[in-house]
Order: C-alpha cells, then sequence, then structure tokens
C-alpha cells in the first residue's frame, strides 16, 4: 500500500488556516452573544443628587450631555412617582418647582425591585445615563436612564 | 364668600378630571430589524414621552435615541454611531400627528376602538409624513394606544453598511404602547 507524505509547508500553512479559522468563528461567536453587563457589578463614574444633577442639565445641556452620557451614574434622591407602563415600571424623581425630572427604565431582573418603590421614599439608583433634553410636549428638562438597579 | 370658593374648587377639580390632554414619560417603542441573517439588531425604549388630546385627537411622541435598550452592547453602540442613528447630533425621535377617526372613540365606554394615525415623523433629522393603524383601548378609565408600523431607512437617510449586507432590516418594525 502507498502512502503519500505531505510537504511539512503545506501542513504549517494547514494548521494556521485552521486556527485562523477557530480564531474567527470564536470572535464571531463571541461578538453575537455578548450581553452588557450586570448594572450592580459595574464601577460608578459619578455619583449625584437628583436636584443637582436635572439643574446640571438645564445649565448647560451640551456640557452636561458630554459629561454623563453613556456613564454609569449613582443618583441619590426621593421618588416622586413608579409610573407602570404595560409590563414594567419606571421610576421618577421629579423636580417639583418645575417639572423637570429624572427617568430610570430597569434591567429586567431588577424590575421587582422598582415596583416595590413608593412615592416619598428615599432611594440611590444606579444606571446607565443615556442623555438629557427638554421635551417640547412637557416643555420641560428630562435625563433618561437605562438598565437600572437599587444601588445596594 | 365661601360660595365662590366651593364653586372655584369644583370647576378646577372638574377640570383635572377630565383635562383633554393626557401624558405619559413611560411609553414605549420597541425597534424590530431583525433580518433571516442577524437576530440581534432590536430594541426596546421604555421611557417615551407622549401625550393624547382626547378631544382633537392630536397626539405626539418624543424618543431619545439613546434610550434605546439592546440585549449586544456592540449592536447598541453601532445604532447610535454616524451612518446609523448618529444620537449626538440627532438625539429625539419624534412623531406629531392626529388620529382621525378620533370622534369613534367613546372615552367614558370601555371598549377597544380602531383608528387610524396620521402625522409627521423625524427621525435622523429628517421628517417624512406617515400614516398607521392602531388602536385605542379603554379600560377603567386608563386609556392605552397601541401601533405597529414599519419605516423604509432610506427614506431618513440611515444606509449603514449592516443595511447594504442584509443584517439589519430595511424596514424595520416598530411597535408603540403608551399608556395615559
Amino acid at each position: 500500500m502507498m502512502t503519500r507524505k505531505m510537504k511539512p509547508g503545506l501542513k504549517k500553512w494547514l494548521l494556521a488556516i485552521f486556527i485562523l479559522s477557530l480564531g474567527g468563528a470564536s470572535f464571531v461567536w463571541y461578538m453575537f452573544t455578548l450581553k452588557h453587563d450586570d448594572t450592580a457589578q459595574l464601577k460608578v463614574d459619578f455619583t449625584v443628587e437628583s436636584l443637582v444633577f436635572i439643574n446640571d442639565f438645564k445649565t448647560d445641556l451640551t456640557a452636561a450631555n458630554e459629561k454623563y452620557s453613556e456613564k454609569i451614574v449613582v443618583v441619590n434622591g426621593t421618588v416622586s412617582e413608579v409610573e407602570m407602563a404595560d409590563t414594567t415600571a419606571n421610576i421618577k424623581m421629579v423636580d417639583t418647582t418645575n417639572g423637570d425630572y429624572i427617568i430610570f427604565a430597569f434591567q429586567q431582573q431588577y424590575l421587582n425591585d422598582a415596583k416595590k418603590l413608593k412615592p416619598g421614599e428615599k432611594v440611590s439608583i444606579k444606571g446607565s445615563c443615556s442623555n438629557g433634553d427638554f421635551s417640547a410636549i412637557l416643555e420641560t428638562y428630562y435625563v433618561t436612564f437605562k438598565r437600572c438597579t437599587i444601588n445596594k | 364668600m365661601k360660595k365662590g370658593l366651593l364653586s372655584l374648587a369644583l370647576v378646577l377639580t372638574t377640570g383635572l378630571l377630565f383635562a383633554q390632554k393626557k401624558t405619559t414619560t413611560s411609553a414605549i417603542i420597541n425597534f424590530d430589524a431583525t433580518t433571516a441573517i442577524d437576530a440581534l439588531p432590536k430594541a426596546e425604549n421604555k421611557t417615551v414621552i407622549s401625550s393624547l388630546d382626547t378631544k382633537t385627537g392630536k397626539m405626539a411622541f418624543e424618543a431619545s435615541i439613546k434610550n434605546f435598550s439592546f440585549t449586544n452592547p456592540r449592536i447598541q453602540e453601532h445604532f447610535n454611531n454616524k451612518g446609523w442613528m448618529d444620537s449626538d447630533q440627532f438625539p429625539t425621535a419624534t412623531f406629531v400627528g392626529a388620529i382621525g377617526n378620533i370622534g369613534a372613540v367613546k372615552f367614558s365606554k370601555d371598549g377597544t376602538y380602531p383608528v387610524n394615525v396620521m402625522g409627521n415623523l423625524s427621525i435622523h433629522g429628517i421628517t417624512k409624513s406617515i400614516e398607521a393603524k392602531g388602536s385605542i383601548v379603554v379600560k377603567g378609565g386608563a386609556i392605552t394606544a397601541n401601533s405597529e408600523f414599519s419605516v423604509k431607512l432610506e427614506d431618513y437617510g440611515i444606509d449603514g453598511g449592516a443595511v447594504g449586507a442584509g443584517k439589519v432590516s430595511k424596514e424595520p418594525t416598530i411597535s408603540v404602547i403608551a399608556v395615559y
């Protein structure tokens, strides 16, 4: 029986292609299955008081957005409203002197914690600050957060 | 004097109870641009501002683009970048319009009422008129507006490479739920 011996150069090339393909497939798999980290485990970029925080946006919207947008922020304040919507609930902290507000949308696993909060309760909320803007509908300033959790 | 104050209080209370403009800051918009080869480009924004005037049918929405939350952080990053939504330059998507057949909705009677909505949708700095079908559900005093429609991304100048490569639908579906 005759067996053909593979050239050593070809063997190396095939091995390199195999390793590259494996690496590529792993990278694609990693990218496709990537998920946001649990906010509770993330490093805090800023800790602020709710009314001071709203005022930062009102004073200079552009500067505040540059500073806080997509950063992990802990906001200390008082719950003004637990706004139920469909199956979800958002927490609001409102500046009662003018209606400006911060609104927090919670991470799915922490939604029940949000639903348990009551207006008037002091709370510390940690989340990803999306941005602040002026609402033409409500004629107030607002700041939105996503993927929030109660800061413990 | 007492009668005058009582009348004023009654007028104010009645006005509040039957206020025509209903608002919410927790309307939900789901964005679904998934395709057969990519199930990732879909997101939800749960802090959309909306108003509904129950007398005139006027309706408005404001959605912060950066508050659309994707499960995959990389897709979220691409969504906000230039070539896609460019959310630093165009931070908000808005709709200003009205329910065409508002007379058919009985806000004092529980029920589900089919509605037609027309208006101007502004995304990525471009405004186009749209029409969509939806429903108003009245139940125990609560009003819920629902609608589902699709938009052509090219109409709004959105033409990122992923759209051409078939990873993002050219006509994503947008569904809206607002509880007033």
